[in-house]
C-alpha cells in the first residue's frame, strides 16, 4: 500500500469515524426531538382541551342558576343573553340551550363552518327547585382555533428548545470524539504505520490520555507488539534450529552406512535412503525425481514368504523384530541382509538393513573352524560329537540300522613327537589322515581327537563282520611304513569300537565305550583292534572303585615310605636311601606302587600323594639329623608333579619347616618327564636346583636319553638302571655300556649311583669301573623307617665282610 | 279579656303547630278544579305555565310579602325562603316572559281576590278556609 493510498484509507475512516458518530448523534437527536415535539404536541392538546374544558366548565357554573330558571320557565329571551355572555367568552365557538321540548336559543360566533373539531360540553340542567327534575340542556362548542393556536405555540416553543439544546449536544459529541477519540487514533494510525516493532518502536501514549481507554489501549497495542516481537523472534529461532535439525537428520539419513527406508503395513516403501538404494541397486530417491512405488515384498529376497512374515510379525508386535534375510540379486552371488523392522504408528514401519554377508561368512567359517581340525582337516572332537548327535536322532528317527563308532590310536607316537620332533609327528598325522580316508567310504565320518587320537564314524554298520574288515584294512594300512626325512619308520594302531545301537544309544557312552575298547586294545600291546565288550565296563568300574581306595587311602593316610640303603663305594659307608612308596591297604595288604601309581598318574592323585611324601620324607630326614646321621634321602617325581603339582616354593617351605637342609633332599626324574615338556621340566629344575635340592636322572640308559640334554638340565647323579646293573658280566655288552655310562658320567662331573646290585660280583665290577654309590638287594631291599636302624648294622657289617 | 286573650293564645298556640303548618292551595269553590298536583302547583305559582288543567288560565296569587304563612308555603313547596323566592322572579322580570303570582295586600285581600278572579288560585291556612273556597292540594306530612 502506498503513502498516499493509505492516507486516503486513513482519512476516510477518520471521516467515516467523524460522520457516523455525528450522523448517529444527529439521528438520535432528532429521533428524541421527533418524539419530544410529538409528546410535547400530545400533551399539550390534551392538556389545552382540558384547560378548555374546565374553563367553559366554570363558566357555565356560574350561569347555572339562571339557566335552569330560563330552562325553568323557557324563557328564551333570558337564555338569549345567556347565550350571548357565553360567546364573550373567545374559549367558546357555539351556544345551544335548550328544554326537553324546544330549543330556546342557538347562537354562534362568527359563520358557521362546518362540524367543529373540538368536543362539544354538553350540560343537563335541573329545576332550580326540584333537583331531580331535568328541564333542558346547555351544549357549549369549544373553539378549535383558539385550542389549536395554544398548542402549535406550545409545540413550537419545544421544538425551538430541543432544537438548541440537540445542536449543542451533537456539537459537544462531534468535538469531543474529535479532540479525545479521533485525532488520538489517527496519530496514533500514523504512528502505527511508521512503526517497526522488531526495531523496538513502539507506540507513544497520546497526551492526557494516560488513564483513558485510549491510554490503555496503546499500552495493550505495546504489549501485543512485545509479544508478537517475542513470539516472531522465537519462531525465528525455532525454524532455525529445525532447519540446522533437518540438515542433521538428512545427513545423518543420507550417509547411514545401513539401509533405512519407511513403509506401510502392506510393504509400499515411501521413503529410503542411498544405502538402501544401494543394497537393492535401485534409484536413488531425491526430491526431483518420482520413482515408481516399491513393494519391499517385491525385493529379490530368497524367501519372500519370509519377508511377509517378518513383516506381520513388526506389525503386531510393539518391540522391533529383526532377521537375517538372503537376497538373490541377479548378476551377483546370495547375500545376507540384516533387517530390524519397528512399527512407528499410523500403520507405518522404519527399517533399518544392513548387509550382513561378511558376518555371515565369518560365522560360517568359524563354525567350521569349531568343528575342523586345522592339522588335518578332519572333523575335530566336537565335529565328530556333532556328527554322532545327528546320527543318533537320525536313526532313532528311522528306527532301523546302525552305525560303528571307531577310535583309533598310533601306538608309540608320542615316542616319535619326542624323539623327532613335532613336525615329524604332524608329518605322520597327515600321512595317517589320507590312508584313513583310503579305508573308509565317502559317507562315514572321520575326524581327529587331539594327538594321535583319530574317530571314525561308520555309516550304515549292523554286524561286526562289516567292521572287521575295514578295520582290518585300516591296521594293514598303518601298517605300511612311514617314510620321515628319507627314513622308513613303522607304526601301528590300537582301534576300540563300539556299536550303536548295540553298545550304547547316546553319545558319551558310545564315546566311552569306544575308549575304552581302545585302552583295552592299547593294554594288550597295540597293533590290534577290540570290539566294546561289557567286560570292559566292569574293568573301568574296577579302576574308579579303586580311585575312590586312593582317595580315601590319602584321606587315612596308608600311604608309607619304605628306604632303601644307598652305599657310598668310596667312603664305604651307607649315606644315605631311596625313598619308595607302598600302601599299606586295610585288606589287600601292602601294595607297590606299580599296581596304583599310574591311576594316580592319570587321575592326579599322585600329586597330593607326593606332598604328602615330601612330608613324611622331610620328617625322616629331620629324624636322622637330629640321630646325627648326615643320610641323603631321594624322593620319585612323577611327571604329572611337574611343575604346578611340586612347586619349589613349597619344597623350600617344607624343607625348612622341619629344619632339614636342601641338599639333604634328592629328587628323581626319569628321562621321559624330563623331555614331555623340556620348557617347563628345565624352568622347575633349574628353580628347584637353585634352592639347593639336587636332582638326580632316574633309569638312566632306558629312554631315548640324550646326552645333549644331560648337559642341559641342572642334574647332579645319573641313576643306572637296574636292568644294566643285573645284566652285567664281564664279557656283555650292559658291562661295556654301564663303564660307558660311569665314565661318561664322571667325565660330565655327574655322580653316578648304580641300581639293582645284587651280588657280590656287581658290587666290585662297578667299584672298579669308578661307580661313586649303590643300592640293591645285595645290601638291602627297601624298610619301613622302623627297620632302617638294623639294616645299617647289616651294611656295615657287609662292607666289613663282604660275602657272595 | 286578658282570660279570653290567654285561651285564645292557648288555643292558637295548641292549634298552632297545625294551623301554622297547614298551608292549603285553594281555588274558588265555584271553579271546575278539585284537585292538584304539587308538580301542578309549583309550575303555577313560579311561572312555569299559567293553565289549569280545565284550560282556564291561572292566576296565582301570594299572601302579603311579609306574611308567615307565605313563607311557609313556598318552604313547603320548593323548600326555597322568601328571599330566595325573590331573587327568582328577579331574573325573571328582566325578561317578562312571565311574572309574579299577584300580590295581595293582605290576607283578607287574598280571598277579595279569589273570589273575584276566575282561575285564581290561593293558599291559605287550613283554618281560614270556608266554603266559599275548596281545598285543591295540601302539603303532605
Amino acid at each position: 500500500m502506498n503513502p498516499s493510498e493509505r492516507a486516503f484509507t486513513g482519512a476516510w475512516r477518520l471521516r467515516g469515524l467523524l460522520v457516523r458518530s455525528t450522523l448517529a448523534v444527529i439521528a438520535a437527536s432528532l429521533l428524541a426531538g421527533v418524539l419530544a415535539v410529538a409528546y410535547t404536541a400530545y400533551a399539550t392538546s390534551q392538556r389545552a382541551h382540558l384547560a378548555s374544558q374546565t374553563r367553559l366548565a366554570e363558566l357555565l357554573d356560574t350561569m347555572e342558576s339562571t339557566l335552569a330558571v330560563a330552562c325553568f320557565v323557557k324563557d328564551q329571551t333570558l337564555a338569549r343573553e345567556l347565550a350571548q355572555g357565553l360567546l364573550d367568552n373567545s374559549d367558546v365557538l357555539a351556544v345551544s340551550i335548550s328544554t326537553e321540548d324546544e330549543l330556546l336559543t342557538e347562537k354562534h360566533r362568527g359563520p358557521v363552518t362546518g362540524v367543529p373539531g373540538g368536543a362539544s360540553l354538553k350540560r343537563l340542567i335541573y329545576s332550580p327547585f326540584d333537583k331531580q327534575k331535568l328541564v333542558g340542556q346547555i351544549v357549549l362548542t369549544p373553539d378549535p382555533k383558539v385550542i389549536n393556536a395554544r398548542i402549535s405555540e406550545e409545540v413550537w416553543f419545544a421544538t425551538i428548545q430541543l432544537s438548541w439544546q440537540l445542536g449543542m449536544v451533537t456539537f459537544a459529541v462531534v468535538l469531543m470524539m474529535l479532540l479525545f477519540i479521533v485525532r488520538p487514533i489517527q496519530a496514533m494510525s500514523d504512528r502505527l504505520h511508521r512503526m517497526d516493532p522488531t526495531a523496538g518502536d513502539r507506540l507513544a501514549i497520546p497526551g492526557r490520555h494516560a488513564s483513558t481507554e485510549i491510554g490503555q489501549l496503546v499500552v495493550d497495542i505495546n504489549a501485543l507488539s512485545d509479544r508478537l516481537t517475542g513470539a516472531l523472534a522465537a519462531e525465528r529461532q525455532l525454524h532455525l534450529q529445525g532447519e540446522v535439525e533437518e540438515k542433521k537428520f538428512h545427513t545423518i539419513f543420507d550417509n547411514a552406512e545401513s539401509g533405512l527406508f519407511l513403509m506401510d503395513n502392506q510393504g509400499g516403501v515411501s521413503s529410503w535412503n542411498p544405502a538402501f538404494a544401494s543394497l537393492f541397486g535401485i534409484g536413488q530417491q531425491t526430491p526431483d525425481v518420482v520413482l515408481p512405488a516399491l513393494n519391499i515384498k517385491q525385493l529379490p529376497w530368497h524367501s519372500p514368504q519370509q519377508m511377509g512374515e517378518l513383516l506381520q510379525n513388526a506389525l503386531l508386535q510393539n518391540n522391533a523384530v529383526t532377521q537375517d534375510l538372503q537376497v538373490q540379486m541377479p548378476g551377483s552371488g546370495p547375500s545376507w541382509i540384516n533387517m530390524v523392522l519397528r512399527s512407528v504408528g499410523d500403520n507405518l514401519l522404519q527399517g533399518v538393513m544392513h548387509d550382513v554377508s561378511h558376518l555371515k561368512e565369518s560365522e560360517a567359517s568359524a563354525r567350521q573352524l569349531a568343528v575342523t581340525d586345522p592339522l588335518t582337516g578332519l572333523a575335530n572332537r566336537q565335529g565328530l560329537q556333532d556328527r554322532l548327535h545327528a546320527h543318533v536322532q537320525e536313526y532313532a528317527a528311522a528306527k532301523k540300522g546302525g552305525f560303528a563308532l571307531l577310535l583309533v590310536n598310533l601306538d608309540g607316537f608320542r615316542r616319535i613327537n619326542e624323539g623327532m620332533g613335532l613336525p615329524a609327528g604332524d608329518a605322520i598325522l597327515q600321512a595317517t589322515t589320507r590312508r584313513l580316508c583310503a579305508c573308509v567310504n565317502s559317507d562315514d565320518t572321520l575326524a581327529r581327537l587331539g594327538a594321535d587320537n583319530f574317530g571314525i564314524i561308520l555309516n550304515q554298520i549292523t554286524q561286526g563282520e562289516a567292521v572287521d574288515r575295514i578295520v582290518s584294512r585300516i591296521v594293514q594300512a598303518i601298517r605300511q611304513p612311514y617314510f620321515v626325512d628319507g627314513s622308513p619308520m613303522s607304526l601301528h594302531a590300537s582301534i576300540g569300537v563300539a556299536l550303536f545301537p548295540g553298545d550304547g544309544f547316546d553319545v558319551p557312552s558310545l564315546l566311552r565305550q569306544a575308549e575304552l575298547a581302545m585302552d583295552s586294545a592299547k593294554s594288550a600291546g597295540g597293533d590290534s583292534h577290540v570290539f566294546f565288550d561289557p567286560l570292559l565296563t566292569e574293568a573301568a568300574e574296577q579302576r574308579r572303585h579303586m580311585e575312590s581306595d586312593l582317595r580315601s587311602a590319602i584321606r587315612k593316610q596308608e600311604f608309607v615310605l619304605f628306604y632303601q640303603p644307598v652305599i657310598d663305594l668310596a667312603a664305604q659307608r651307607l649315606c644315605g636311601a631311596e625313598a619308595l612308596i607302598r600302601w599299606r591297604h586295610p585288606t589287600r595288604g601292602l601294595v607297590m606302587p606299580d599296581s596304583f601309581i599310574p591311576l594316580a598318574e592319570k587321575t592326579g592323585l599322585v600329586v597330593e600323594i607326593g606332598l604328602l611324601m615330601l612330608e613324611v620324607a622331610c620328617q625322616q630326614l629331620a629324624t636322622w639329623q637330629s640321630q646325627g646321621l648326615d643320610y641323603t634321602l631321594s624322593l620319585n617325581v612323577s611327571g604329572r608333579q611337574i611343575p604346578e603339582g611340586l612347586p619349589p616354593d613349597k619344597l623350600q617351605e617344607v624343607a625348612q619347616r622341619y629344619g632339614i637342609s636342601p641338599s639333604k633332599l634328592a629328587l628323581e626324574l626319569t628321562e621321559g618327564v624330563m623331555l614331555h615338556d623340556i620348557e617347563k621340566s628345565l624352568s622347575w629344575l633349574n628353580a628347584v636346583h637353585e634352592l639347593g635340592f639336587k636332582v638326580y636322572l632316574d633309569d638312566f640308559g632306558t629312554g631315548y636319553s640324550s646326552l645333549s640334554y644331560l648337559k642341559l638340565f641342572p642334574v647332579d647323579t645319573l641313576k643306572v638302571d637296574k636292568s644294566f646293573v643285573l645284566d652285567m658280566r664281564d664279557d656283555s655288552n650292559e658291562y661295556t655300556l654301564v663303564g660307558a655310562i660311569i665314565s661318561m658320567g664322571r667325565s660330565l662331573g655327574l655322580d653316578i649311583v648304580a641300581e639293582g646290585v645284587e651280588r657280590l660280583s656287581h658290587l666290585t665290577a662297578l667299584q672298579r669301573m669308578g661307580c661313586h654309590y649303590v643300592q640293591g638287594y645285595y645290601f638291602s631291599r627297601p624298610v619301613p623307617a622302623e627297620e632302617f636302624d638294623a639294616v645299617v648294622a647289616r651294611v656295615t657289617a657287609l662292607l666289613a665282610a663282604p660275602k657272595e | 279579656m286578658r282570660t279570653w286573650r290567654l285561651t285564645l293564645f292557648m288555643a292558637l298556640w295548641g292549634l298552632g303547630a297545625t294551623v301554622w303548618a297547614e298551608p292549603v292551595v285553594v281555588v274558588n269553590a265555584a271553579s271546575a278544579i278539585t284537585k292538584l298536583g304539587q308538580d301542578d302547583v309549583v309550575n303555577i305559582f313560579l311561572g312555569r305555565y299559567r293553565r289549569l288543567p280545565t284550560g282556564e288560565t291561572a292566576v296565582p296569587i301570594d299572601q302579603p310579602e311579609s306574611a308567615a304563612l307565605r313563607a311557609e308555603f313556598y318552604r313547603k313547596l320548593v323548600n326555597k325562603e322568601p328571599n330566595e323566592v325573590s331573587a327568582y322572579w328577579s331574573r325573571l322580570l328582566f325578561s317578562g316572559k312571565t311574572s309574579p303570582p299577584l300580590q295581595a295586600v293582605t290576607a283578607n285581600d287574598v280571598m277579595v281576590l279569589l273570589m273575584s278572579q276566575p282561575g285564581g288560585i290561593a293558599y291559605m291556612d287550613h283554618s281560614q278556609v270556608d266554603k266559599r273556597f275548596r281545598i285543591v292540594m295540601e302539603f303532605s306530612r
